[in-house]
């Protein structure tokens, strides 16, 4: 649109430009109850410069600007103008912002000027005003309803290539930045008694008598302003006017202390108990403010919730009912008298009811020539034929319009009266109401169904609400201001008695006449142009029709089909006279076609919110060891496990990569000595009279026979009989015990232990408590290892091996009084030690058993080397304790006790858990000592086909080792235990290895077990 | 206490530096990292809550709470955490575990937590609506009160918070491995208020 | 969904964990493999109440019963499991 003047109709001549540098605003009128003129911002659209107000949205500021085209349709790259006036809008979809904050697929009729806002049009290419894919509307035939499902179907492969670029190119959907969100989006929660949803005459009625008894309440409202629909008519409540009443209303609810108002808020959806709503805090501004979010999304909690959501006026369905120009009539009605623009100079107004007749009066009194009043209706009340006279429209009743003109922009309309003649009228403004329909989308996001009034000609909420739910206002289906008070009056008292608060109904104060009498016209037939349905998915009424010809009757069957309400407006205007027709092309009535179903979100929402601030690093919460610090001062290279961040290697200069440290790692341990942070492991201190009891029943092995001052061994099964966890107890006194876990179950055992004690065995007196963040441990391990426990335990205790024997526990004092507890438990099978000191000095410790261990030759390690050091010793651990794996399975069977029940016990002897071809736990070495081996690799026989009918196993873990000098590795193979020496491959087709691997004992280090015990 | 030669150090050392964060010249927020707490979790032997609850009561003059409350002061507190569960805090020198034992003796399973939990003081005019980013519990004064306690999420994680007094403001204990976490989540939420971090205290 | 746990108060679902019917019982340690298998694996699917276990892991780590109907996601009552378990004949291991 090079200037404004071009989309004038020729006979309407344009004012003189204004005096000033700024572009004019040639269509802004004198008064306007929402916008501050004196306030001026610029913003440029698709590149040229414009003005406009604060208070206006991108879509009046282009309406004030003369701008009509402001975007081309979805499938047809019809030129498309402005709709609506709310955030029900499916044509003016835009870009807004550029760079990393662009944000595609914006409603211009939602989003707020602001200076210096840049916005583009979307689904065009190269420009709006040339649309190469406007052709497309010449291909109509082949893009009819379920051309996707028709001419995408084959070769599948074309999807990829051909057809999803084309797809995206001609449907334009918006564009991503591409680029990181330079802003924060931020979660928060709030409680109230009372959530008002929308604020217009009812939620502020609502909200006004829910605070007046003491409610705590919050009010939502999705737009900029409070008011509703107050702001766009000219009303009269009480005495005066409708804006001084809303002004007083909103007076009285910001004073009030326990009323938070959130303005720009959508709530779109409930969930059980709690509502979602987005907060757009920083929309409406270039750059959101320092430390401000982007949007933040509230979870509100309320003990009521009065929805007061309004209506959505319904288009008219006719021939060419989407040029650029024709409007629903309450929108003309919110821009003339909210923003002060004028949507045309000339207009036709087309109605099915008396509500729409106010548009004429509005525009008369707005100075805008209204050459007709098409009332489809062949009777209309004596009010609507003086308001049409004293506007100087012709009044046409009993008449449809049946064509429009103009190509960019509206320029006539043909209306074919009742007797068949036909009126043409110039016009660049075409006002058309088919009723309202209330929106009723929240009430069923519970599954409830809307229920079809033929009185109302409208969807009325269901009677099964969400709980805690009323509804008021226009959106129970009662439009009328005088109703919309009273119901919201109603509803706030009742939703604040129910809450628990003495209420009385505030007084409802009186309103001017109305009428909204209303007969319904689902299309008008016998129009040429196509007559759309869905404007966002350019859905035309033949598109319905030619799905009921194909067999799609089913409503929902029918909205995919067509695609009718799937696109971003989610079907706010289409969704009614889409089933409407349906109706009639089915011959049914709208109540035995139904409804579909209405999901969350009612808006769309940016998953920059839903996120929230949980994205990068801090997509979950991490957790840290007490050394953290310590190994990060080393250099470790950390790995999550589980929730913990863990010191994975210790990389020294010149080591190519983790291998080569780990392998160093792992031989300093066996030749010296290592330090490990084991302080991950879970930690249950577990103690009462009956602690031995329950250990007794949730391991297989028994404990009530370990002696004080001893660790066994555990592992304990789930009741299915498979591996839950394992871990070595110590029994620190008669009645106490210290469980420990796998870093990867700690939580899920501890849920075990506490439902084991509190639901199984109730009568059991055992306590239970978590202490693993109590104590840092720290694994001492290495033939040098008790050279180094030396240097720190306090005088007076002996940790020879006669006195502090293999799987001996001490607590003890260590580094001059510090109370500690000592371990003499070995994973790397070498003879090794774990000290546990209270977490805060577990630092200090490290740095102290480093500083001794230095002339020992004393190293850190990670878990890489953990892991080494464990498959050399054949010990299972998470690849192994895999949840499909039984105590037998991974060679821990004989600890499977006789004489006692525990949980699990069972189930472990059914048949499938005791078949002697179960894959059971072995170790492998290649046969190729040269060669690497790799986990996952599944075992075959040498000389059968690579068939999954032939597969005996597959290799949970391997290792370098460096003791052996060649890859080891552990696996679970069928009949394992009697293969021993037997060579088989594994086979590994995901990498392509197909290696010859022999069988061996799982222990290939130190078999007898010489090393722990010296 | 016995002089050891070990230093201790907290898990917020690396991420919670005194001084002032987000908006200038706000204090909607004060931080502070609590030391020199004694923290023991009692829980009560089978059947022994009462006269648990008669032990606490004669040795130390406190209700000890059936709700989640807390009772006592800045020197010796029981809060409630859990059914039959407490922790007991206490500020000072002593061995707060062993004065227990010698007067509670076997009517419930005592264990040290000292180390197992970091704990914040956090006040200023705008602590709710900095906590309601991460807490989903109601912290209007209608609803939590001096004295309340709560177990539940902050920002996804565990944590355990009190109301000390009307400013207001609370305690908000967390295991000490995600105590950095907690800080990742609460400065960036209270940053729009204004944070003043002071020195451990 | 909302849960009022009988000793923290009302919480988001997002605190608890949920775990299965509250129905079945565990069997005496010498029933037969039919019996243990029931209890393992068979499960009524009732649309409508139906009593359940839960566990308030981000709160005060109790086991719950709770009372609820599935298709609706209302709440009629929540009691402590141990409460439950202790008003029933003792299972004895
Ligand atoms: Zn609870």
């Amino acid at each position: 649109m090079s200037t404004a003047s071009e989309t004038f109709p020729r006979e309407i001549a344009a004012p003189a430009a204004a005096v000033s540098t700024r572009p004019a605003q040639p269509f802004r009128l004198a008064e306007a109850a929402g916008v501050d003129r004196k306030n001026l911002l610029d913003f440029t659209f698709d590149g040229q410069r414009y003005s406009g107000h604060s208070g206006d949205t991108l879509a009046s500021a282009l309406l004030a600007s003369g701008v009509r085209l402001v975007g081309r349709s979805f499938k047809y790259h019809r030129p498309r103008g402005i709709l609506s006036a709310g955030p029900e809008e499916p044509n003016a979809i835009v870009e807004l912002r550029d760079g990393a904050r662009r944000e595609p697929n914006t409603r211009a009729t939602v989003a707020e000027l602001f200076q210096g806002l840049t916005a583009t049009s979307q689904n065009r290419w190269p420009s709006l005003r040339f649309d190469v894919m406007g052709v497309n509307q010449f291909v109509a035939p082949i893009l009819a309803a379920g051309f996707y499902y028709k001419t995408f179907m084959w070769p599948a492969s074309f999807w990829e290539k051909v057809y999803e670029p084309l797809i995206r190119r001609a449907a334009g959907l918006g564009r991503a930045s591409g680029s990181h969100d330079p802003d924060h989006y931020e979660k928060t929660t709030t409680h109230c008694d009372v959530l008002v949803i929308g604020a217009g005459p009812a939620g502020l009625m609502a909200a006004l008598a829910a605070v007046r008894a003491g409610a705590r309440v919050v009010l939502c409202e999705e737009d900029f302003l409070l008011g509703g629909r107050l702001l766009s008519e000219r009303r009269m409540i009480g005495n005066r006017s409708a804006l001084e009443w809303l002004r007083e209303a909103e007076a009285e609810l910001r004073a009030a202390p326990e009323c938070r108002i959130l303005r720009r808020t959508s709530v779109f959806g409930v969930f059980d108990g709690a509502y979602g709503a987005v907060e757009r805090v920083g929309d409406h501004l270039p750059v959101p403010p320092m430390f401000q979010p982007r949007q933040r999304l509230w979870r509100i909690i309320a003990k009521r919730h009065v929805l007061c959501a309004g209506s959505l006026e319904r288009p008219l369905v006719f021939g060419d009912n989407d040029r650029p120009g024709v409007m629903l009539a309450g929108a003309v009605r919110t821009y003339v008298n909210r923003f002060g623009v004028a949507p045309g100079r000339r207009a036709v107004v087309f109605a099915n009811n008396d509500d729409a007749a106010r548009t004429v009066a509005d525009l008369a009194a707005a100075g805008v020539a209204v050459a007709a009043l098409v009332d489809a209706r062949a009777e209309v009340t004596p009010e609507i034929s003086r308001i049409a006279e004293a506007a100087g429209a012709k009044l046409l009743a009993g008449a449809r319009i049946t064509e429009t003109r103009g190509r960019l922009a509206l320029r006539g309309a043909v209306v074919t009266d009742a007797a068949g003649t036909r009126h043409n009228f110039d016009c660049d403004l075409l006002a058309m109401s088919g009723g309202w329909s209330p929106t009723v989308h929240l009430t069923s996001h519970h599954g409830g169904k809307p229920v079809w009034s033929e009185a109302k000609a409208a969807f009325l909420p269901p009677s099964h609400l969400p709980p805690g739910m009323a509804v008021a206002g226009a959106a129970t289906g009662d439009p009328l201001l005088a109703d919309c008070l009273a119901s919201g009056a109603q509803a706030g008292a009742e939703a604040a008695r129910l809450a628990g608060f003495q209420t009385s109904l505030p007084a409802i104060p009186e309103t001017d006449g109305e009428s909204a009498e209303l007969q319904p016209l689902w299309r008008v037939r016998g129009g040429k142009g196509k007559a759309f349905v869905d404007f966002q998915n350019d859905v035309a009424a033949s598109d319905v029709a030619l799905a009921q010809r194909e067999g799609f009757r089913a409503v929902e069957h029918l909205k995919r089909y067509t695609t009718l309400g799937m696109a971003t407006d989610q079907g706010k205007t289409s969704n009614v006279n889409g089933l409407a027709l349906m109706a009639e092309f089915n011959e049914r009535t709208i109540a035995q076609t139904g409804t579909t179903t209405f999901r969350p979100p009612y808006t769309p929402v940016s998953v920059g919110v839903l996120a929230g601030r949980h994205r990068g690093h801090e997509f979950r919460p991490t957790r840290l060891t007490p050394t953290h610090d310590w190994a990060t001062e080393q250099g470790a290279v950390f790995v999550e496990t589980g929730p913990w961040l863990r010191a994975q290697y210790f990389p020294r200069p010149g080591e190519a990569d983790w291998l080569v440290t780990a392998t160093r790692e792992a031989r300093a341990v066996r030749e010296a000595v290592g330090l490990c942070d084991v302080s991950t492991l879970g930690k249950i201190d577990i103690q009462g009279p009956d602690a031995a009891v329950l250990l007794d029943r949730v391991y297989a092995n028994n404990f009530a026979s370990l002696p004080i001052g001893r660790v066994r061994y555990g592992v304990m099964l789930r009741e299915d009989g498979f591996v839950m966890d394992d871990g070595t107890t110590a029994r620190l006194a008669g009645d106490r015990f210290l469980m420990t876990t796998t870093t990867a179950n700690a939580v899920s055992v501890s849920r075990h232990l506490d439902f084991c004690s509190q639901w199984l065995w109730p009568e059991l007196d055992v306590q239970m408590i978590s202490v693993t963040e109590q104590w840092a441990q720290i694994a001492v391990a290495g033939p040098r290892s008790r050279a180094v426990i030396e240097g720190v335990v306090d005088a007076g205790f002996d940790i020879s091996n006669a006195a502090f024997p293999y799987m001996s526990c001490a607590e003890l004092t260590i580094c001059g009084g510090l109370k500690a507890r000592l371990f003499r438990i070995s994973f790397s099978g070498e003879l090794a030690y774990e000290l546990a000191v209270p977490a805060r000095y577990g630092d200090a410790l490290m740095r102290r058993l480093m500083e001794i261990g230095k002339p020992l030759g004393v190293t850190p390690y990670g878990i890489e080397a953990l892991g080494v050091l464990r498959v050399e010793k054949g010990h299972p651990a998470g690849n192994e304790l895999s949840g499909q794996t039984t105590a037998a399975d991974i060679g821990l069977g004989r600890m499977m006790s006789k004489t006692k029940d525990f949980i699990g016990k069972a189930m472990a002897q059914r048949a499938g858990l005791t078949a002697t071809d179960r894959p059971v736990l072995v170790g492998i070495r290649p046969w190729d000592r040269a060669a690497r081996l790799r986990a996952g690799a599944h075992f075959l026989a040498r000389n059968v086909e690579n068939l999954a009918a032939n597969d005996e196993g597959y290799v949970t873990s391997v290792a370098y080792s460096p003791a052996l000098g060649h890859w080891i590795g552990l696996g679970l193979l069928q009949r394992g235990t009697e293969r021993l020496g037997e060579v088989v491959r594994a086979y590994d087709p995901v990498r392509g290895g197909d290696l010859e691997v022999e069988i061996v004992s799982p222990v290939l280090v130190d078999p007898t077990g010489d090393r722990l015990r010296g | 206490m016995v002089e050891i030669g070990l230093l201790s150090r907290s898990p917020l050392a690396a991420v919670l530096q005194p001084g002032h964060y987000g908006q200038p010249g706000q204090d909607g927020l004060v931080v502070q990292e609590r030391t020199g707490l004694h923290i023991v979790n009692l829980a009560a032997r089978r059947g022994q809550g009462g006269a648990l609850a008669v032990a606490v009561q004669r040795s130390w003059g406190l209700e000890l709470p059936t709700t989640p409350r807390r009772a006592g002061d800045g020197r010796l507190a029981f809060l409630w955490s859990g059914g039959a569960q407490w922790l007991a805090i206490a500020e000072g020198t002593g061995d707060l575990e062993l004065s227990l034992k010698d007067r509670l003796g076997s009517l419930a399973s005592l264990t040290d937590q000292s180390d197992g939990r970091s704990v914040l003081r956090l006040s200023g005019s705008r602590t709710r609506e900095t906590l309601a980013k991460g807490l989903a519990i109601d912290l209007h004064p209608r609803a939590f009160t001096p004295g309340d306690t709560a177990l539940t999420l902050a920002g996804h994680i565990g944590v355990q918070i009190w109301q000390l007094d009307d400013t207001p403001s609370y305690e908000i204990a967390v295991a000490r491995g995600y105590a950095g976490s907690l800080i990742g989540w609460l400065l960036p939420a209270g940053e729009e208020f204004g944070i003043t971090v002071l020195p451990p205290g | 969904m909302r849960i009022i746990c009988p000793l923290c108060g009302e919480r988001g679902a997002e605190e608890f964990v949920y775990h299965g019917d509250a129905t079945v019982r565990r069997p005496h340690p010498d029933s037969s493999a039919e019996t243990w298998n029931a209890y393992v694996h068979l499960r009524d699917n009732p649309a409508g109440r139906h009593s359940e276990l839960w566990y308030h892991a981000a709160g005060c780590h109790a086991w719950l019963v709770v009372e609820r109907d599935v298709r609706t996601h209302e709440i009629f009552a929540v009691t402590l499991a141990q409460d439950v378990a202790l008003a029933r004949r003792p299972v004895t291991a």
